[in-house]
C-alpha cells in the first residue's frame, strides 16, 4: 500500500502512529507462522479447491457461500447461474461429479432463461463425457439441442458422444444438422469426416467378416460333402447341442446342410481338447486326427493328420521304428508284431484290421462310426497275454 | 395459329376466377399447343398466356394445376422458349418459393422446369441469379436435394440434372468444392442410389463437370472428400479379388458381396470413367490412382462391359493406368500443348475410332430391340418429349 509521501504536516490521521505500533505489538489473529498456510486454505478466497465436505464449523465462511447459493430467495436465473458456475469450477477441477450435481441443480431451478438451460445441458453432457457416462452424455446433448437447436456446442457432444457408442451414422448426421446452421465450422467438418470414415471402415468390418464366414461355411460343407460321398459315417456327439431347445441349432432342424453341419467334427470335447480336425488338402484327400490305443498299457498316441490314402504299416513303422516308446518295457512292440482293430461300439464287437489296409477303406466299412470326429485303433502285440485275455469272450471279426 | 381476337378471347378464360370448366378447357386447349413445335413457337410471342399459365399453377383445381405444369414442362424443353420465360414470364421466383415449400404437391414438376431451363447457358445463369436473388442459395438446394424425405409428395430427383446443368457455372462449382463446406461430401453417395436413374445421373454429372477443375484434385482425392470410391463403387462387381488385392483397395470396396451389381445405365457408366479419367490428368492424381489400385477394378469392369463407347472410355483409363508415367513437362496432361501436325493426327485417329464404335453399336443395335438413347452430353435434359407429357385423352 502506497501511502503519500511524508508532507511534513499531520494530515495522515495518525497513520504513522498506528503504523509505527507494528513494530513492537503483532497484531491480533495473526496467522501463526507454522501453519499459515493450513489457515490460508481456509479462506474461501484463497481456497485453492473447494473442499469435500463444507462443515459450517471449519469453514463458516464458504458454508455462508454455499447457503447463498443453494437456499435463498434470488431470481431462478440467478441461481441457477450461480449453480452453472459452481458447476464449471467443479469441472475445471476435474471433480466431474460434482460438476453433475451443480449442474443437475441448476436445472431444477426451471428458470426461463433457455440458453442458461441450454449452457447447463451442453455443459452436463460435458461432465458426463468425461465420466464415461456416454448415454447420459447423449441424453443432455440432445435436451440442450431440443431447447436450443443452433447450439454448437450441444451438437459437437452429440456428435462425440455418438462416436463413442461406435454410432457413426447417427453421428454424421449429427454433423449434417450442424452444418447446417454452422456451414463452416471446422471442428464440424473434421468431425463429420472423421465419423464418415469410421462408418465406412465398420461396413467394410462387417462385409470381411461376413465374406470370411461364408468361406468357413462353405469349406465347412465340402468337407462334410466328401466325407458323406465316400461313405464314411460320422457319429452324432451325445451333447445337448443336438436338442432341439438349443437357439444356435434352431436352424438345423430347417437346414439339412445345417444339420450336417452341427456333426461334430471337432476332436474331444471336453477331456482332451487337441483342437485337431479333419481337412481336405489341395488334392481332395482327406487327413484325419487319429488315436491309438494301447490298452495293455495304458496309453495312446495320436496322429494329428493321417492321410486317407496312407496305410497303418506305413505309420507304425516311423512310430515302432527306431527307438520303441518308454511304456513299451519288454520291447515287444515291433511293427511286423502288431495287431489292429477298431471297434464297433454299438455291438461292442472288435474288427481287426490288416496293417496293409488304406485308412479310407477302413472308415468306410459298414459298422465303423467315427466318435468326436477322431478314429481310433486298439493295438495290441499278437499273440501276448495281454490281448488272449483282451479278445477273449469278446466277438472278434476280420475286416473283409 | 389463333387470330388476335380468339387469343384475347382464349387468354380472358385463363383466370384463376373463371368458371372451372371454362378454365379446364382452355388450358387443355394451351397444353395441346405445347405439344408440338410449331404450338410452342407461337407461344413464345405470348407471355401474357405463359403468365397465366403461371398464376393457373395456384388455382383450386389439382387437374388444372397439372396441366399448367405440364405445358410448362414442354415449353421449358424448347430453347427458344427460355428467354421469354425467364425475363418477361418471370416464372423463377414463384417456381422457386414453391419448391422451397416441403408440402408443396408439384415439386418433382418445378423441377423438371428448371432443370431444362438450366441446360444452355445464358439461362443457366438467370436461374444462377435467381437461386442466389431469393434467398435461397445453392446450400439450400443442395440441403433440400440430400434430404431424404424433405417432400412427401415429390421425390425432387431432378434436383440432380439441375445441379449438374449449374455446374457449367464456375461460380457452382466454386461452391461444391468449397473446402470450408461440406458440400460435395454430402452428394457423394448418390453415385450409388438405386432408386433414380435421374438423381443418380445428375450427380455424376456434377461430379464430373467439377473434375475440369484440376487445382482441386488433391483436396478431391484426400481423406477429406475422397471422392474414388464413389466414383469405383459403381463399376466394380462382385468377383472375387484375392485378399491381397482386397487389402490394397479403398475401405469401401473390399470384400464386396456377391450380389454387387454393377451401374446399369452405359451414359452413367462413361461418365463415370470420364470423371475418372479426369482425376489422371495431374502426376499427383495419377500417382494416387495408381497407389489405391484401380487397376484391378477396371480390368474386372473391361472384361464385363459390352457397350463400345464405354469400353473405348475404359481403355483410355488403363492406358493411363498402367502406362509409364510422361516425361518431364508433360506431367499435368490438361497443359501440354499438342503440336498442330500431331493434334491433326490425332483427330483423324478418333475420327477413325468413333467411325468403329459407330459401327459396333450399329450391330449391337440390330441385335437388340431399339432403344432410345440420348447421346452423352455436358448438359441433362429434363424429361422433355412432348408425346410423353400429352395429357390423356388429348388426340395428337
Amino acid at each position: 500500500m502506497a501511502f503519500p509521501a511524508h508532507q511534513g504536516d499531520d494530515s495522515d490521521d495518525g497513520m504513522d502512529e498506528f503504523m509505527d505500533k507494528f513494530t513492537e505489538q503483532k497484531y491480533k489473529n495473526a496467522f501463526n507462522e507454522n501453519n499459515w498456510e493450513e489457515e490460508f486454505d481456509k479462506v474461501p478466497m484463497f481456497m485453492k479447491k473447494a473442499p469435500e465436505e463444507i462443515d459450517p464449523a471449519t469453514h463458516p465462511d464458504l458454508a455462508c457461500l454455499q447457503s447463498i447459493i443453494h437456499d435463498d430467495d434470488r431470481p431462478l436465473e440467478e441461481q441457477a447461474k450461480s449453480l452453472k458456475d459452481e458447476g464449471n469450477e467443479y469441472f475445471k477441477e476435474k471433480n466431474y461429479k460434482r460438476a453433475v450435481v451443480s449442474y443437475t441443480e441448476g436445472l431444477k431451478k426451471n428458470c426461463a432463461d433457455t440458453a442458461l438451460n441450454a449452457i447447463l445441458y451442453t455443459n452436463r453432457a460435458a461432465a458426463h463425457f468425461h465420466l464415461g457416462n456416454m448415454r447420459s452424455a447423449l441424453n443432455d446433448a440432445v435436451a440442450a439441442k431440443k431447447i436450443k437447436p443452433d447450439h454448437l456446442k450441444a451438437i459437437l457432444r452429440g456428435a462425440q458422444c455418438c462416436m463413442e457408442l461406435h454410432n457413426y451414422a447417427d453421428a454424421v448426421q449429427w454433423c449434417d444438422e450442424g452444418l447446417k446452421v454452422h456451414p463452416t465450422d471446422k471442428k464440424l467438418l473434421d468431425l463429420r469426416a472423421a465419423a464418415d470414415k469410421q462408418k465406412r471402415a465398420a461396413e467394410r468390418d462387417a462385409r470381411k467378416a461376413k465374406a470370411k464366414e461364408k468361406k468357413k461355411r462353405s469349406e465347412k460343407e465340402a468337407l462334410l460333402a466328401a466325407i458323406k460321398e465316400r461313405g464314411i459315417k460320422l457319429l452324432e456327439p451325445d451333447n445337448p447341442r443336438r436338442r432341439g431347445s438349443d437357439s444356435e441349432d434352431d436352424d438345423a432342424d430347417k437346414d439339412p446342410v445345417a444339420a450336417m453341419a452341427t456333426l461334430d467334427l471337432d476332436g474331444f470335447s471336453s477331456q482332451e481338447a487337441t483342437g485337431a480336425r479333419v481337412f481336405m488338402d489341395d488334392q481332395g484327400v482327406l487327413h484325419w486326427p487319429v488315436l491309438f490305443l494301447y490298452p495293455e498299457h495304458q496309453q495312446t498316441d495320436f496322429i494329428s493328420a493321417f492321410a486317407e490314402s496312407s496305410c497303418f504299416i506305413d505309420h507304425l513303422c516311423v512310430m515302432f521304428g527306431e527307438e520303441l516308446p518308454p511304456w513299451d518295457t519288454e520291447q515287444k512292440y515291433q511293427p511286423q508284431n502288431l495287431q489292429l482293430f477298431f471297434e464297433d461300439h454299438e455291438k461292442e464287437h472288435l474288427y481287426q484290421v490288416d496293417l496293409e489296409t488304406l485308412l479310407l477303406k477302413v472308415l468306410q466299412h459298414q459298422r465303423c462310426f467315427i466318435k468326436s470326429g477322431t478314429p481310433s485303433f486298439i493295438i495290441m502285440v499278437k499273440g501276448s497275454e495281454f490281448s488272449k485275455q483282451f479278445l477273449s469272450g469278446k466277438k472278434v471279426h476280420r475286416m473283409k | 395459329m389463333l387470330s388476335e381476337s380468339d387469343a384475347k378471347e382464349l387468354l380472358s378464360f385463363l383466370k384463376l376466377d373463371m368458371r372451372p370448366d371454362v378454365k379446364g378447357q382452355a388450358t387443355e386447349y394451351i397444353l395441346g399447343l405445347t405439344g408440338n413445335r410449331d404450338g410452342c413457337r407461337y407461344l413464345r410471342t405470348k407471355p401474357d398466356f405463359l403468365r397465366a399459365l403461371l398464376t393457373l399453377t395456384a388455382d383450386s383445381s389439382v387437374a388444372i394445376v397439372k396441366d399448367c405444369y405440364h405445358a410448362l414442362i414442354n415449353l421449358s424443353a424448347d430453347e427458344t422458349l427460355h428467354q421469354v420465360m425467364v425475363k418477361e414470364t418471370d416464372i423463377l421466383p414463384t417456381l422457386l418459393k414453391n419448391l422451397l415449400d416441403p408440402k408443396y404437391m408439384f415439386s418433382d414438376r418445378i423441377c423438371t422446369i428448371i432443370s431444362n431451363l438450366s441446360r444452355h447457358e445464358k439461362t443457366c445463369r438467370e436461374v444462377f441469379r435467381a437461386i442466389q436473388e431469393h434467398n435461397i442459395g445453392l446450400a439450400k438446394l443442395v440441403e433440400i436435394f440430400c434430404t431424404e424425405g424433405y417432400n412427401k409428395h415429390a421425390s425432387l430427383h431432378y434436383l440432380g440434372p439441375l445441379l449438374s446443368n449449374l455446374t457449367q457455372l464456375p461460380e457452382t462449382r466454386h461452391f461444391i468444392l468449397d473446402k470450408e463446406r461440406c458440400v460435395v461430401q454430402r452428394l457423394l453417395p448418390y453415385t450409388q442410389y438405386e432408386a433414380s436413374t435421374v438423381r443418380r445421373g445428375g450427380v455424376v454429372g456434377t461430379l464430373r463437370n467439377c473434375c475440369f477443375d484440376y487445382a482441386h484434385h488433391e483436396w478431391l482425392l484426400s481423406d477429406e472428400v475422397d471422392i474414388l470410391p464413389f466414383l469405383l463403387l459403381p463399376l466394380a462387381g462382385p468377383e472375387e479379388l484375392t485378399d491381397e488385392e482386397n487389402e490394397g483397395l479403398p475401405v469401401d470396396l473390399q470384400y464386396l458381396p456377391e450380389d454387387k451389381k454393377r451401374e446399369e445405365d452405359p451414359d452413367i457408366r462413361k461418365m463415370l470413367i470420364e470423371t475418372l479419367l479426369l482425376l489422371t490428368a495431374t502426376k499427383a492424381g495419377r500417382q494416387i490412382m495408381k497407389r489405391k489400385n484401380v487397376y484391378p477394378i477396371m480390368r474386372e469392369f473391361h472384361k464385363w462391359e459390352k457397350e463400345p463407347q464405354v469400353i473405348s472410355a475404359c481403355e483410355k483409363l488403363v492406358q493411363v493406368l498402367i502406362g509409364d508415367e510422361p516425361e518431364a513437362g508433360m506431367e499435368n496432361l490438361m497443359e501440354v500443348e499438342i503440336p498442330a501436325d500431331v493434334e491433326q493426327k490425332l483427330k483423324d485417329l478418333d475420327a477413325k475410332e468413333q467411325e468403329q464404335i459407330e459401327k459396333e453399336m450399329e450391330e449391337l443395335r440390330e441385335e437388340k430391340s431399339e432403344k432410345e438413347k440420348p447421346e452423352g452430353q455436358r448438359e441433362e435434359s429434363g424429361e422433355s418429349q412432348p408425346t410423353s407429357t400429352s395429357p390423356e385423352g388429348l388426340e395428337r
